[in-house]
């Protein structure tokens, strides 16, 4: 991250100088409104009681919001849920994903490239098309309105994480360190358990964060599938933004944001390190 | 310039996998190939088969597996000859709504997919040509929305822009009236980029950061300007990031459903949400599964841009 201009000699102010700054300025303050706004102007709401149009603030605060939430029981069932599935999807696609991970790192194999390929293909094809296909199939099957069924949906949607970003940090453990490891006398497994797996770890740590967000966040799947026999978060949102108040709705969308805030700050240094960005490039 | 220094470091490090010293043995070969398996039989069992089907169905073949759909589905044209018919493409490539959508949907992804993108660039060479604590801000606030569900943002980004919204409260108090976004192509815009930044950003700025400044040096030392430095050197380095970052954007946006959904117009909307329409409240399932593949083929088009760049950046490794 050296940076190569950083060391050069302060210029003296310039009208040029100035002008760029404040031009980068603006952009700056232009992009904080931008990303933070919505949000922020969110987050006042679930503690707004009335609201009076051109005011920049509530006229009185409130808490009571929260607790119509603590108190629904469908709001409840739905927190419940999530907490459930999240969980079970990323350790399901971890026990799916991490071998072929590790496979398409460290073997050559046939079909190894168009395997590659066609698990991008998942992600071009329009997920709502994808849901309305999986429907029928998911009918015949009898897997509406089941655990199974939900889990394949959301486990579908982490294959891409679950096997890329491992698959990238596998191969860039050395070579020569698991080789010097099996010299010693060292087991395969045991070279893979205290050489590959720990260099790998912070690459699979990023996977199942984006794993559990992705099953988290699922809203379309989750609906055609599982709405009205298992509601999640974000499925409920989509009956909430139409059926209360907005306020409850603000406050739901804080508590469905808390566990992605804990676990992207939990990861964020090695997903700006470049764990993700790493994943993607198929090699 | 040569194509030693055409690699960017970052990707010189790892090591191509398999092509090792120790000669490969046929066991070797099937253990890799059966540890990778499990997600590709997920993937064809729950998206390939379906999507075959659709397809089947889409051409009007009725039978099968596709029975029940056909038989629940208003409006299905049947196949009449052994390959089906194009009839449902028919119908929807002259049906004026169904033409307004894709072109929304063309014009949102187009738009949002070069927003996304001169805004990653921006922030990317901000950060590797001055760097400072100016930098990481800005793109620790582009990371952001990674943090925020989907179905959140879109519907904040809704209050946000809508009649009550900060933007019209702000103009109001100064006397001055701000447009509604709300329910607008405008906001459906303002969404996809807003959801789509933290991904292209990371990609391209991991991309650009990866570019030795060496040859940023070597580049100013020749008298290139900051602009040319940039134009000829950095960015034609940082390509396949970039294409990468580019085709992922543009795929996520065309299918998109979410935004569109809850920060557009009824319509003209994006083929996502119109796709979900024609499923469930018009209950035509035919016209939908047309629409699907549709932006399946914009997908595609784009995800072959993806493949190429991929493999080009595997070639330049001396693989492939």
């Amino acid at each position: 991250m050296a940076v190569t201009t950083a060391s050069r000699t302060r210029r003296p102010l310039t009208l040029g100088s100035i002008v760029r700054g404040a031009v980068v300025g603006l952009f700056v303050v232009l992009m904080v409104v931008f990303i933070l706004g919505p949000l922020l102007w969110l987050g006042v709401r679930a503690f707004a009681g009335n609201w009076t149009f051109p005011n920049l603030l509530p006229d009185d605060w409130t808490l009571r919001w929260w607790q119509v939430v603590v108190n629904d029981g469908a709001l409840g069932i739905a927190v419940q849920n999530s907490l459930f599935f999240a969980p079970l999807t990323v350790l399901v696609s971890a026990i799916i994903c991490l071998p072929a991970a590790y496979a398409f790192a460290r073997f050559d194999f046939p079909g190894r490239r168009f395997f590659l390929i066609s698990l991008f293909a998942t992600n071009a094809f329009p997920k709502m098309g994808l849901f309305v296909t999986l429907a029928a199939l998911f009918y015949a099957l009898n897997l509406m309105n089941t655990v199974l069924g939900i889990l394949v949906v959301h486990v579908l949607g982490t294959v891409v994480f679950m096997t890329w970003i491992p698959a990238a940090a596998f191969a860039a453990v050395p070579r020569n360190l698991e080789e010097a490891a099996r010299d010693a006398g060292a087991s395969t497994l045991r070279v893979f358990a205290s050489v590959t797996l720990p260099m790998a770890l912070p690459g699979i740590i990023v996977a199942a964060v984006m794993s559990f967000l992705a099953s988290f966040d699922e809203a379309q799947g989750t609906y055609l599938v599982g709405a009205p026999a298992f509601m999640t978060m974000p499925t409920q949102m989509y009956s909430l933004v139409l059926n209360y108040p907005t306020q409850v709705a603000a406050v739901f969308s804080i508590l469905l944001a808390i566990p992605s805030v804990a676990l992207m700050l939990a990861a964020h240094k090695h997903i700006l390190g470049g764990q993700l960005a790493e994943g993607f490039q198929i090699k | 310039m040569t194509t030693t220094l055409h690699k960017p470091a970052e990707l010189e490090q790892t090591v191509p996998p398999a092509r090792t010293t120790r000669p490969k043995r046929l066991g070797q070969r099937a253990v890799g190939f059966f540890m990778a398996l499990p997600p590709i039989l997920l993937i064809a069992i729950f998206v390939g088969f379906p999507i075959v089907l659709a397809f089947g169905f889409s051409i009007g073949l009725t039978g099968g597996l596709n029975h029940t759909i056909a038989t629940i589905g208003q409006n299905v044209h049947e196949a009449d000859s052994w390959w089906g018919t194009l009839a449902a493409y028919q119908e929807m490539f002259t049906n004026k709504r169904f033409l307004g959508d894709l072109l929304v949907t063309v014009i949102v992804t187009l738009a949002s997919t070069a927003t996304v993108i001169f805004l990653a660039l921006g922030i990317g060479l901000y950060l590797k040509l001055k760097g400072g604590r100016m930098a990481r801000l800005l793109s620790g606030l582009a990371i952001v929305p990674l943090f925020i569900p989907v179905v959140i943002a879109s519907w904040a980004i809704l209050t946000f822009y809508s009649g009550t919204g900060f933007l019209r409260s702000v103009f109001a108090l100064f006397g001055l009236d701000f447009p509604v976004w709300a329910f607008t192509m405008v906001t459906v815009i303002i969404g996809s980029v807003w959801t789509s930044l933290p991904f292209a950003v990371l990609m391209v700025s991991s991309g650009l950061q990866s570019v030795p400044n060496a040859m940023i040096e070597a580049a100013r030392d020749a008298g290139a300007g900051s602009l040319r430095t940039i134009v000829s050197v950095i960015v034609p380095m940082a390509a396949v990031p970039i294409i990468i970052a580019t085709t992922f954007t543009a795929i996520g946006i065309v299918g998109s459903f979410t935004v569109p959904y809850f920060t557009g117009p009824n319509s003209p909307n994006m083929l996502g949400v119109d796709m979900s329409n024609y499923f469930s409240a018009f209950n035509q399932p035919q016209q939908s599964a047309v629409m699907a593949f549709t932006v399946f083929l914009i997908a595609s088009g784009i995800a072959a841009l993806y493949v190429w760049a991929n493999f080009r950046s595997a070639k330049e490794q001396g693989k492939a």
